[in-house]
C-alpha cells in the first residue's frame, strides 16, 4: 500500500543507529560544518610517492576543505606539502597539476620559493618594504604531510593533530603485506565530477548488497557457493574505518572478462580485500591491481572522484599493460561496474535532491557482520555523527551532550 | 582495391552511425577479422598515457554481447567525425586516416545535449577490398573526465 507525506518521511520503526535523515546528504549548512569538523581535521590521501618521483617534482592537490595544496619533493628526497597560495596576494603559486621546479615562482611579482617554503627572494625588497616585510615572515604555509601505507602521501591541514598512524589505527593491517611488499606506482589517475554527495558514493565502498546491480560480481562471487563471497565478514575499526574478508573471485564465469593469470605479492590468487578509511577513501585490492577512491566533495551536490590504478614499481611494460587490462574490465570509464556504481549514486543524489522530500534512508541489513550486512555504513555514520555533534538519523535536533564542536 | 578518400570517409562515418544507434554487428561487419581496438586518454597529472579499453575482434565483439546485462545510461550518444587525413600505401593496400570525434549525449529525461567527450580516432583501414574495412582504431580521447561515464566505446 503507498503512502502519504507524513507516512513517507516518518522516522522508520528503527533503531536510531539504523537510519540516516536524508538531509546529511544535501544540506549546506551541514555540509560547511562537514569541512570544519570532519575534512579539516582529518588525514586525507593526496597523491602517491610515485607522482613526485624526483626532486622539484610537484602536483598539486584541491583538499576537501577548501585549501589548494601543493606537494613538492625537495632537494633532500622529502615530500612537502604547503598551500598553494603566494604569502603576498594571494595567487596560486602553480597552475598546472604537476610540473618540476627548483624554486617556486608566483607569476604575479616573481616572488620565489624553495622546496621548503623558505621565501628566497622578494623582487626590489628593500626599495618597497624597507625593514617592514622580509622574507622569514612570508615563508610559506606547511601541511602536515606523512608517506606510508604503500607510499601515499597523506595531508592533514590541522597543525595539532595526532599521527597518521593514530588515525588509521589497525585498519589497514591485513593490507599491509600487500601494500609495503614492493614499491607502487600509479598507472591511472584520473577526475569524474559527479553529482551527488560523497558519502552517498562512499557507501557504494561500504556495502556489498547493492551487487545486485553488479552482473560482473554476481556471476564472479555472488552465484557461486564455493567463491566465499557470503562468508566475508565486515571488521569495524576505530575512526570510523571498516574492512571486508576476503574472498577469491571467479573471474572466467564472466563471458569475455580477458582476466589474466596476473597476481599481486602476498595476496593470494584470485584474491580481493577492500578497507574503507573515514571519511571517504577505499583501498581495493583486486587481484593484479590496487584501487583506491578517493573524493573531493565540493557541495552538498557535488563531488570529485579521484581514481586511480597502481601496480608495481618494478613491472614491465608489458605486465603493466596486462594490469590496466585486468583493471579495465570493471574498473575502466568504460568498465562494467565503475558506471554502474557511479549511475546509482548519483540517481541518489538528484533523487534525494534538496527540497524533494526524500524518506529517511534506511541502513538496517543484518546479517552477522557478513557480507550484505549494512553495518559498514552504520559504523560509518556512528563516526561522522561523533565528530559532528549531531546524530545522523536527527541532524538537525539539538546539538548531543558532550559533542566534541570545532 | 578501393583507395578512393571519399570511400574511406564513409567508413569512419559509417562506423559512428552504427555506433550510435548500437548497431554493434553492423558496426563489426565494417571491421576485418584482425580488428583491434583500444582507446586511451593521456593523464598530465602522471604523464602516463592511461589504456581503458584494449581488445582484439572477439573481445570487443563480448563486450557487446554482454551489454544487455548490464545497467547503462539510456541517455543516446552522438559520436561527430570529421576526417582530416587519409594516407594511403598503396603497396600494402592501407590507409592511416585521422579524424577529430566530438561525442555528445541527449539526456533522454528532458533532451538536453552536452558535450561528453573529444578526442581524436587513429585508424588503419584495409583498402584490399571493394569496400574498406577498420583494421584497428586507437582512439585517443582529450577529456578524461567523463562525470558517470558510460559503457558504450566510443
Amino acid at each position: 500500500m503507498s503512502r502519504n507525506s507524513a507516512q513517507w518521511t516518518r522516522k522508520p520503526r528503527l533503531p536510531p543507529t539504523h537510519y540516516a535523515d536524508p538531509v546529511i546528504y544535501s544540506d549546506p549548512q551541514l555540509f560547511e560544518e562537514e569541512k570544519e569538523k570532519i575534512f579539516k581535521r582529518v588525514w586525507h590521501l593526496a597523491i602517491h610517492e610515485s607522482e613526485v618521483a624526483g626532486p622539484y617534482d610537484y602536483r598539486v592537490y584541491q583538499h576537501p576543505g577548501g585549501t589548494q595544496l601543493i606537494i613538492v619533493r625537495g632537494e633532500d628526497g622529502k615530500v612537502r606539502t604547503f598551500y598553494n597560495m603566494c604569502p603576498h596576494r594571494g595567487n596560486l603559486l602553480v597552475y598546472e597539476p604537476f610540473g618540476n621546479a627548483k624554486k617556486l615562482v608566483c607569476i604575479f611579482h616573481q616572488w620565489a620559493f624553495n622546496g621548503k617554503g623558505d621565501c628566497i627572494d622578494i623582487p626590489r625588497a628593500d626599495a618597497g618594504y624597507q625593514d617592514r616585510v622580509c622574507k622569514n615572515d612570508v615563508s610559506l604555509k606547511e601541511v602536515r604531510t606523512e608517506v606510508g601505507y604503500g607510499g601515499f602521501v597523506w595531508v592533514n591541514l590541522d597543525d595539532n593533530c595526532g599521527s597518521l598512524a593514530e588515525h588509521i589505527g589497525p585498519a589497514l593491517d591485513y593490507m599491509l603485506p600487500e601494500l609495503e611488499a614492493e614499491p607502487l606506482q600509479t598507472l591511472w589517475y584520473y577526475q569524474a565530477h559527479l553529482n551527488t554527495n560523497f558519502k552517498l558514493i562512499h557507501d557504494t565502498n561500504s556495502e556489498f548488497y547493492h551487487d545486485y546491480l553488479h552482473y560482473y560480481n554476481r556471476v564472479t562471487g555472488m552465484l557461486d557457493p564455493k567463491s566465499g563471497y557470503f562468508q566475508r565478514k565486515y571488521t569495524a575499526f576505530p575512526n570510523g574505518h571498516a574492512s571486508v574478508g576476503s574472498m577469491m573471485v571467479k573471474y572466467d564465469a564472466y563471458k569475455g572478462s580477458g582476466r589474466s593469470e596476473l597476481g599481486w605479492p602476498k595476496l593470494p590468487p584470485k584474491g580481493w580485500k577492500l578497507i574503507d578509511l573515514f571519511p571517504c577513501i577505499t583501498f581495493n585490492l583486486r587481484t593484479s591491481v590496487l584501487r583506491i577512491d578517493s573524493y573531493i566533495p565540493l557541495a552538498p551536490d557535488r563531488v570529485i572522484l579521484e581514481f586511480r590504478i597502481l601496480g608495481l614499481k618494478s613491472d614491465t611494460v608489458e605486465i603493466s599493460r596486462q594490469r590496466e587490462k585486468d583493471a579495465a574490465v570493471i574498473w575502466s570509464p568504460f568498465g562494467r561496474n565503475l558506471h554502474e556504481d557511479l549511475l546509482a549514486s548519483s540517481g541518489q543524489g538528484i533523487a534525494m535532491a534538496s527540497g524533494s522530500e526524500a524518506m529517511h534512508v534506511l541502513q538496517a541489513r543484518e546479517e552477522e557482520l557478513t557480507i550484505h550486512d549494512e553495518v559498514g555504513m552504520r559504523h560509518y555514520l556512528a563516526e561522522w555523527s561523533r565528530r559532528m555533534g549531531r546524530s545522523a538519523s536527527s541532524p538537525l535536533a539539538v546539538l548531543l551532550a558532550g559533542a566534541r564542536v570545532a | 582495391m578501393s583507395n578512393n578518400r571519399s570511400d574511406v570517409e564513409e567508413l569512419v562515418y559509417d562506423t559512428c552511425m552504427l555506433l550510435d544507434a548500437k548497431d554493434f554487428k553492423g558496426f563489426l561487419e565494417r571491421c576485418d577479422e584482425r580488428f583491434e581496438y583500444k582507446l586511451s586518454a593521456y593523464s598530465p597529472e602522471i604523464k602516463r598515457e592511461m589504456t581503458w579499453l584494449d581488445h582484439g575482434r572477439a573481445e570487443i565483439s563480448e563486450l557487446f554481447n554482454t551489454l544487455p546485462r548490464h545497467n547503462t545510461d539510456p541517455s543516446p550518444l552522438t559520436r561527430n567525425a570529421v576526417v582530416y587525413k587519409v594516407k594511403v600505401d598503396d603497396d600494402a593496400k592501407r590507409a592511416s586516416v585521422v579524424s577529430a570525434l566530438q561525442v555528445f549525449r541527449t539526456a533522454i529525461n528532458g533532451g538536453v545535449t552536452e558535450l561528453f567527450a573529444i578526442g581524436k580516432y587513429y585508424d588503419t583501414v584495409d583498402l584490399n577490398g571493394d569496400t574498406p574495412r577498420l583494421l584497428a582504431r586507437h582512439v585517443k580521447l582529450d577529456t578524461r573526465d567523463l562525470g558517470w561515464v558510460h559503457h558504450v566505446p566510443f
